[in-house]
Parts: C-alpha cells; sequence; structure tokens
C-alpha cells in the first residue's frame, strides 16, 4: 500500500511539474455567498497519469474556486473494484478535496458495479438514482442510464411533479443527444426521459460516456452537456449538427455556479485552459408550461482569454440519432 | 307497370331484413360464435416467471437477514466485496441443487423470445437497441454460464435498452436482466451472482 502511495504521489508530482502551475481564469463570477459552486467529472477513473493529471488541476482550482460538490457522470471505476482500485481510481486524485470533506455525487456508468452506490465516499445511500437539494431552489437528480426500467420512471416522475420550480438539473452516464461517432444519441433513452424532462421543466442535462466534451445546441428548450473526459480522450470523435462547442484534444473537467436564475458554466483542460464558458438564462416558468415550443438558445457565451485548438470536429453534420 | 316492381321492391326489403335478423339471432347464439381467445399466451408464463424470480428473492432475502451485523451495513470498498461475497455463498448454500432453467424454464425461454423480437427486430427503435446492448455488452467468452456463479468485477455489465425493460416482465429489486454476447442472464446485484442465464436471447 505504501509503495501504492509513493508511486501515486511521484506521478502526481510529476504531472504538475510537466504542466507547471497554471493559473486558470475564472470566467464564473466566484462570488463568496449567495451563489451555488458545483464541479462535474466524467468517466474519470482509469487511475493513470491522463486522470491524475486532470485531477491535479481540478483539486488546484478548488483554492480559487471553492466548489461545494462534485458530480460524478459514471465509469467511475474502470476495472477491477477491490479497495486498491478505489484508492488508484479515486481517493488519492482527488484526496485534496475529500480532505476538505467535498462531497461527491455519483451517478452510475457502463463499466460501474451497481454496489458502488453503497460506498460511502459516493454519496449514493445505497441507491442507483437518487435526487438532492442542496440549497433552496435548486435540485439534482441522478438516474441509472444503464437500466431504466419502470421503477425508476416512475419514481422519476413523482420526483419531478414534486419538485416544483426548482432548477433541475439531471445527470447520468448515456447521453440523450450527442455528436459522438462511437456512439452518439441514445435515442431509446430519449424516447422515456425527454418526454418527462419537457413535461416538468428540466433546465439542464449533463451526461458521460463520451469521452470529450460536448456543449450541445438546446433541444426542445433544454440545455445539454457531454463531460466524459476526465480520465479518457477519443480524439476525432466529435462533431455535428448538435454542437454548439466541443473538445476532444484533450481531458477536461467543468465547474458551475448557480445565482438566482442564471448558471454559469467553465470547462478547463488539464493543460489549465479554458475550452468553453458561458451562461444559461432559465427559462421562466411560463415558458416550461410550454414545452412543445422549442425555447430559442439562451446561452451567452463568455470569451476566454485562452483559446485553445478545441476540437478536431468532423465537418460533416450527421442526421439526429444516427450512431 | 309501376305495381309489380313496387311489390317486388318491398318483398326483396322484407326477405332481407328477414335475412339480417336471423344473422344477428345466430351471432348472439354462443353455439354458433367462433371462439376468440382474448387471453394472453404468455400471461400464465410471465406468473410462473414472477413466482420463481420471488422465491429466490425470498430465499436471498434469507441470507442477507443471516448475514453478520458488520455485513449488512457497509460503506468501505472492502466491507461491499466481502458482503457481496459472503452473501453469494450464502446464496449457493441455500439453492445447492440449482440448474440452468430453474427459473427461465423451456416455456419461459420460448416466451421471452417472443416478448423480445418486437424491441430488437421490429420496432423504430430496434437497431438502436440492439446497438445499445453490443456496444457495452461483455463477450460471451467473459462471463462464466454457471448459476450461482459470481459476476466477474472487471466485466461491465450490458446497459439494458428501456424498451427491453418495458418489455420482460418486471423484476424485484436488486434482480436484473443483463446481457453478455447474445445471451441474456438474470443477475442478483446484491450477491453479485448468476441467478440464471438463457442462451441466444437476442432474435
Amino acid at each position: 500500500m505504501r509503495t501504492l502511495q509513493l508511486r501515486l504521489t511521484v506521478l502526481a508530482l510529476a504531472s504538475t511539474l510537466a504542466i507547471g502551475v497554471a493559473a486558470q481564469e475564472l470566467t464564473v463570477p466566484n462570488k463568496p455567498k449567495d451563489t451555488l459552486k458545483f464541479a462535474v467529472i466524467g468517466d474519470s477513473g482509469t487511475g493513470d497519469s491522463n486522470q491524475y493529471r486532470l485531477a491535479k488541476v481540478f483539486t488546484d482550482l478548488y483554492g480559487r474556486f471553492p466548489y461545494e460538490f462534485v458530480l460524478m457522470m459514471g465509469d467511475n471505476m474502470y476495472g477491477g473494484e477491490s479497495t486498491r482500485d478505489f484508492q488508484r481510481k479515486f481517493e488519492i486524485p482527488y484526496k485534496p478535496v475529500l480532505d476538505k470533506n467535498i462531497k461527491f455525487y455519483a451517478s452510475l456508468g457502463n463499466h460501474d458495479s451497481p454496489n458502488q452506490r453503497m460506498y460511502k465516499l459516493f454519496n449514493m445511500n445505497g441507491e442507483r438514482y437518487y435526487t438532492f437539494r442542496p440549497k433552496p431552489g435548486v435540485r439534482f437528480f441522478a438516474l441509472d442510464s444503464n437500466y431504466m426500467d419502470r421503477t425508476q420512471l416512475q419514481w422519476l416522475e413523482k420526483e419531478l411533479s414534486a419538485s416544483g420550480s426548482d432548477w433541475k438539473i439531471m445527470y447520468f452516464h448515456h447521453p440523450i443527444y450527442s455528436s459522438g461517432g462511437r456512439h452518439g444519441s441514445d435515442t431509446a433513452l430519449r424516447d422515456q426521459l425527454e418526454p418527462l424532462f419537457l413535461k416538468h421543466g428540466v433546465d439542464v442535462v449533463i451526461a458521460g460516456h463520451e469521452h470529450f466534451y460536448e456543449r450541445l445546441k438546446p433541444q426542445k428548450g433544454i440545455h445539454y452537456f457531454i463531460s466524459g473526459g476526465a480520465g479518457k480522450i477519443r480524439k476525432g470523435d466529435v462533431g455535428g449538427e448538435f454542437t454548439e462547442k466541443a473538445f476532444d484534444t484533450g481531458y477536461h473537467f467543468m465547474i458551475f455556479e448557480i445565482e438566482g436564475d442564471k448558471m454559469h458554466f467553465q470547462a478547463i483542460s488539464d493543460q489549465a485552459k479554458t475550452v468553453d464558458s458561458g451562461v444559461i438564462e432559465r427559462r421562466r416558468v411560463d415558458d416550461k408550461a410550454a414545452p412543445s415550443v422549442p425555447a430559442a438558445p439562451s446561452v451567452k457565451p463568455v470569451p476566454s482569454q485562452d483559446k485553445p485548438n478545441t476540437s478536431t470536429a468532423k465537418p460533416t453534420a450527421k442526421p439526429q440519432g444516427v450512431r | 307497370m309501376t305495381q309489380p316492381i313496387y311489390v317486388y321492391a318491398v318483398t326483396m326489403c322484407l326477405l332481407t331484413a328477414c335475412s339480417s335478423s336471423a344473422q344477428q339471432a345466430g351471432r348472439a347464439d354462443p353455439q354458433q360464435t367462433p371462439k376468440v381467445s382474448h387471453i394472453n399466451p404468455d400471461a400464465g408464463l410471465v406468473a410462473d416467471f414472477k413466482k420463481r424470480v420471488d422465491e429466490y428473492v425470498k430465499l436471498r432475502e434469507k441470507a442477507v437477514a443471516a448475514l453478520p451485523a458488520e455485513l449488512q451495513e457497509k460503506s468501505k470498498p472492502a466491507e461491499i466485496n466481502a458482503a457481496e461475497k459472503t452473501l453469494a455463498q450464502k446464496v449457493r448454500e441455500a439453492r445447492p441443487a440449482a440448474k440452468p432453467g430453474d427459473i427461465f424454464t423451456p416455456a419461459t425461454q420460448a416466451s421471452f423470445r417472443r416478448l423480445l423480437t418486437p424491441p430488437l427486430t421490429k420496432g423504430p427503435d430496434a437497431a438502436e437497441n440492439k446497438a445499445t446492448i453490443k456496444d457495452d455488452a461483455p463477450a460471451a467468452k467473459e462471463v462464466p454460464f454457471k448459476v450461482n456463479a459470481e459476476y466477474p468485477k472487471e466485466v461491465p455489465l450490458s446497459t439494458v435498452p428501456p424498451d427491453v425493460l418495458l418489455t420482460l416482465p418486471a423484476l424485484p429489486k436488486d434482480v436484473e436482466y443483463r446481457f453478455a454476447g447474445k445471451h441474456l442472464l438474470l443477475f442478483d446485484v446484491k450477491a453479485n451472482i448468476i441467478v440464471d442465464f438463457m442462451l441466444n436471447a437476442i432474435p
């Protein structure tokens, strides 16, 4: 165990020296109070140097942007799930923020054992799907997209019905809209979930599974993100008619800050560069009542000082739902 | 000239009316009613399958209750893995003679193949559903096709498309359908074991 920790510490140190401690430009307001700050990582659990390099940037950022919790988009654990695996793929890379009692709220990916729900540091309370409300007015729903059965759909309908006028933020592993060539949109899952999202006024949906970053054009008024590059990347896989912004040439994570009816977001690479940022204006309750009318996109991009190569996006558009 | 035509027309109307009313009377006669069955041929098989699954769950819950307290309250990876392994052993001891087909009986398998045909071969999302299973499912050789065998931790579990889950009979909590290659598994999440399996389930 000590040998493992020593090796991983050396690995993390080497990663730090390789990229330097870049001063990350924050585009989110980073207000000291009255906002909700959180972060997102997806497809992280490789335990390799790429995960560690990004984790270093991610945990370093906490010093400047103290996110209150972290959402995990699934594939939290590739391969084995022994004690050693949980250490190598989760506890050691994120130790700096775990030590500060920052909670991680996991969702399950196709590489995850459903019994990760028992693991205390994933805060799933023994459930494959769950909801939580970290502050008044904002509610999160973690779904298990690997196994969307009747019981889960009925639970979701019930919880959404009771969620009132809160921000409603969904997160789960399989994207129902995606421009990925390898996986693409999960249209069968979309058939089940989208009607509920529209009926109950879901605002934002975040997924993983695809090993890149993608901000999609709003679909029927709902904002979609894919953040599945915290441990793996798949270059040249993203780009199409859904894409508003994409990044697949490096690893990334996201940070969010909710301030009243505005949600600020920023995607940051393993080189500590901003790859995307903007503000989502929340739809009014009146707008949500008429979901069949697609709402105009309401994302205001925030100009970034860093202009990295954001994508190897393919120029050809794909029709909806085609993998 | 017009009178015979009128008489003929009235006669024809009367004959038609009599014939029609005779037909209606005939329809009302249960002896002459063609027998149309409204019974779902799969309903009985589904009920039998559910009963067998429920019996398994009762057995499993008995094994859970017999676990030491420290294995029931688990939160660390070592505790989770130990609880799974201990429970799996208890389940094996409770059903030592379990064999393939105890739950997926031959009749149930035939019924499941019928049920799986629309979402996997006919519906608008059939190709998508098959692709989803294929995309995430392990190859058959990666999974031991043995009742009560542990599901290998390093092998991902297949994603099961909602269309399939909404078609097959609902399962109790912590018992799930999963695929490996073209084969369907009945998987116990709590004990991480294969309860039963059905070969060549995907049409």
